[in-house]
């Protein structure tokens, strides 16, 4: 009266017992469809939020930080930082105390449109406030943008940026120029933003040159 | 079916045989009929069409690969979401169909290897959408949400090969996660995402996921893996060791749940754990579990030996001082699962009833009652922590050796070879160990070494012909007193 051995016996059991029941010419067609279409789902719930606010978003430009002269686009990706970005300045802000009291969490930063008509590049939106919960009382040119705050910035889910190798180059020499000649505001980023706070980026602003993702 | 290469050998032996008179032509055809020598030649040809059609797929999937970036940027945000989905749907189905056919063995393979190549393809096509859209979502996501879409295909078709590599993809989300969560590579932590339960709850989700897929394919590799994942993921989840987060030993209790579970877990686990059945009204005749049984009790044999040997060294018990709450930062979530899997475990030792039975532990040193016993002292010095001090490293000596003694004699009493050096590995490797950690003479290492190679040399040539001396490997009979 023992246990089973606990070590490997294999080598009196058959190392993968009882081969699968059914042969697979029984089964149906449905057993690859159903769950093909539930990945295909999965694969399409990826972009669908995204193509729901590049659908219905109102157009937004957003200043642009500095760009390391070191990490410009460089590689495959580049991440890209904003002005609403950056903790030092959302807390000067109306509502900035929040960023006191949490270290971190989801926040809704207004911003307001530019006063001045058309120019190019578009002059980017100035942000007003900072609200813990999405904000009901905008008036006609104003929007909450979502952002979450992760301890030192607050990401929008605008960072991140694949460039095909030709515009990079490009866009790297206009990215320095306006740099030293210290022009940031001449580099933003147009993004759609819906109701709900989400944004997608739409294009990049160098100068007068646009560049369309 | 004998392997390919065996009926070639074999025909060609018969032939032999046929021809110098050994067998006759009724034989022969019995043979022939028996080993399907005839379908040698086929089989060759499918397998070389199946072949050339493999290269002639990846050729053509690399050449719309090279087609679709050669044109990326002309090509419309549709265009390539299109060709994408086309191509995986495309895929899957070839593999499919392929799979299904009956009685083709080449064309199965063909089909399992395009199914397999679907598989990878849903996580390059999810890959390919985010970066479409510039969405910054990070890797561990990617490869968490990828695994858990192929384990749905591999609940449906009930494929072995699909549910590994299904496993393997959340297993490496799972790692990279980890080093986001616990501040390594901070900025990816998407402490908003659903992600972050999958990562924070591995245990259950493999548990839930992974273990009864293992079950619904019959394959002991996703057992294996996912148990070990489940062992090892408790233990990260919980992080009771600070080497890991620059504070020493945590509270006792963490060090209990998270050193002390798995192997617990592990030990008692059965197949037949959910059937209710009365504890006293066990048939005389309980049909083995073939899946877990040996294979996680192994594992947590394994666990144990690398546990013992670890704790066994003396700067894990003395010379640490604490130099902040441990507890402060940690994260209290990933008790939920050890309470859940304490409970799974609870169980299986109430299955198991009395562990402490004489007869079995005469039959077999590393039974139920020794690896309880060997429990409770490793909870008991683990609540303890420091205060222990020497005699907690007294204790774990004592464990690591008590273990690799008991398996080099159960090994020897039940004529296993894997056992025995196991037991005798561990052995040789805690000897040394502990002759290299303390401050010991040259003269005294010399003799160590010298000792251990004449004992490994004697041990292993007693042992094979202790071995050969046995008629057969007998086995001892399943009984039903382990799971009373």
């Amino acid at each position: 009266m023992t246990s089973p051995l606990p070590l490997d016996r294999s080598d009196v059991t058959s190392p993968e017992p009882q081969l699968v029941p059914e042969v697979p010419a029984q089964l149906p067609g449905w057993r690859l469809w159903l769950p093909l279409l539930m990945q295909t789902a999965l694969i399409v719930a990826i972009p669908a939020r995204d193509a729901y606010t590049y659908a219905t978003g109102r157009t937004v430009v957003l200043q642009t930080a500095p760009v390391d002269p070191y990490e410009l686009l460089r590689g495959y990706s580049q991440t890209l930082g904003y002005d609403i970005s950056r903790l030092d300045r959302l807390r000067q802000l109306p509502g900035g105390e929040w960023f006191k009291q949490r270290s971190q969490g989801t926040i809704y930063v207004v911003l307001e449109a530019p006063t001045t008509a058309q120019t190019k590049p578009p002059q980017a939106w100035k942000p007003v406030r900072v609200s813990p919960t999405q904000p009901q009382d905008l008036s006609a040119n104003q929007i909450a943008l979502k952002g979450k705050f992760n301890g030192w910035q607050i990401q929008y889910g605008l960072e991140t940026y694949y460039m095909p190798e030709d515009q990079r180059q490009q866009i790297n020499a206009d990215i320095q120029k306006i740099q030293q000649q210290r022009q940031q505001q001449s580099f933003v980023v147009e993004t759609k933003v819906d109701s709900g706070g989400n944004a997608v980026p739409v294009s990049l602003w160098v100068r007068d040159r646009n560049y369309r993702f | 079916m004998a392997s390919e290469k065996f009926r070639r050998q074999l025909r060609q032996e018969v032939e032999d045989w046929w021809s110098e008179g050994l067998i006759d032509a009724a034989l022969y055809e019995r043979l022939a009929d028996r080993y399907q020598f005839r379908r040698l030649e086929q089989d060759a040809s499918n397998r070389f069409i199946a072949i050339l059609l493999g290269l002639g797929a990846i050729l053509l999937g690399l050449g719309a690969i090279t087609f679709v970036a050669a044109n990326w940027q002309l090509l419309s945000r549709t265009a390539k979401v299109v060709i994408l989905l086309a191509c995986f749907v495309g895929v899957n189905a070839a593999g499919f169909y392929l799979w299904r056919r009956p009685l083709q063995t080449g064309w199965q393979r063909l089909g399992q290897g395009l199914l397999l190549l679907g598989a990878l393809l849903l996580g390059a096509n999810m890959a390919l959408m985010s970066q479409l859209f510039h969405q910054s979502g990070e890797g561990y996501e990617l490869f968490l949400i990828w695994g858990l879409g192929v384990a749905l295909m591999a609940y449906s078709l009930r494929l072995v090969p699909l549910g590994i590599l299904a496993l393997i993809l959340v297993i490496i989300g799972y790692c990279l996660g980890w080093t986001a969560w616990i501040g390594w590579d901070r900025a990816s932590w998407q402490e908003f995402s659903g992600t972050r339960l999958l990562v924070q709850h591995l245990p259950l989700l493999l548990s839930l996921v992974f273990v009864p897929l293992a079950y619904w394919c019959r394959s002991r590799v996703v057992m294996g893996l996912s148990a070990a994942a489940v062992a090892i993921s408790l233990v990260f989840n919980l992080r009771p060791l600070s080497i890991w987060n620059g504070a020493p030993l945590t509270a006792g209790w963490i060090g209990v749940i998270a050193f002390v579970l798995p192997p617990a877990l592990l030990w008692s686990y059965r197949d037949h754990l959910w059937q209710y059945r009365p504890v006293s009204a066990v048939p005389a005749s309980q049909p083995p579990s073939p899946l877990s049984q040996p294979l996680l009790q192994t594992l947590a044999l394994w666990f144990l030996a690398i546990l013992f040997y670890v704790f066994a060294f003396r700067g894990f018990w003395t010379g640490i001082e604490l130099t902040r709450d441990p507890l402060a930062g940690w994260d209290w979530s990933p008790l939920i699962d050890a309470v859940i899997l304490g409970g799974v475990a609870i169980l299986g030792w109430l299955r198991i009833g009395n562990p402490f039975r004489w007869r079995q532990f005469q039959a077999q040193h590393i039974s139920n009652g020794s690896i309880a016993i060997g429990l409770i002292v490793a909870a008991a010095f683990f609540l303890l922590g420091q205060q222990a001090g020497v005699i907690a490293v007294v204790a774990f000596n004592l464990l690591l050796f008590l273990l690799a003694l008991g398996l080099i004699r159960d090994g020897l009493a039940l004529g296993h070879r894997a056992t025995f050096w196991g037991g005798m590995v561990l052995l040789v490797l805690g000897i040394i160990s502990r002759m290299l950690e303390y401050d010991t003479g040259l003269l005294l290492k010399a003799l160590v070494f010298v000792l251990c190679g004449i004992g490994i040399i004697l041990a292993g040539l007693r042992f094979e012909r202790s071995l050969r001396s046995r008629p057969l490997p007998s086995l001892p009979p399943s009984s039903s007193e382990e799971i009373s």
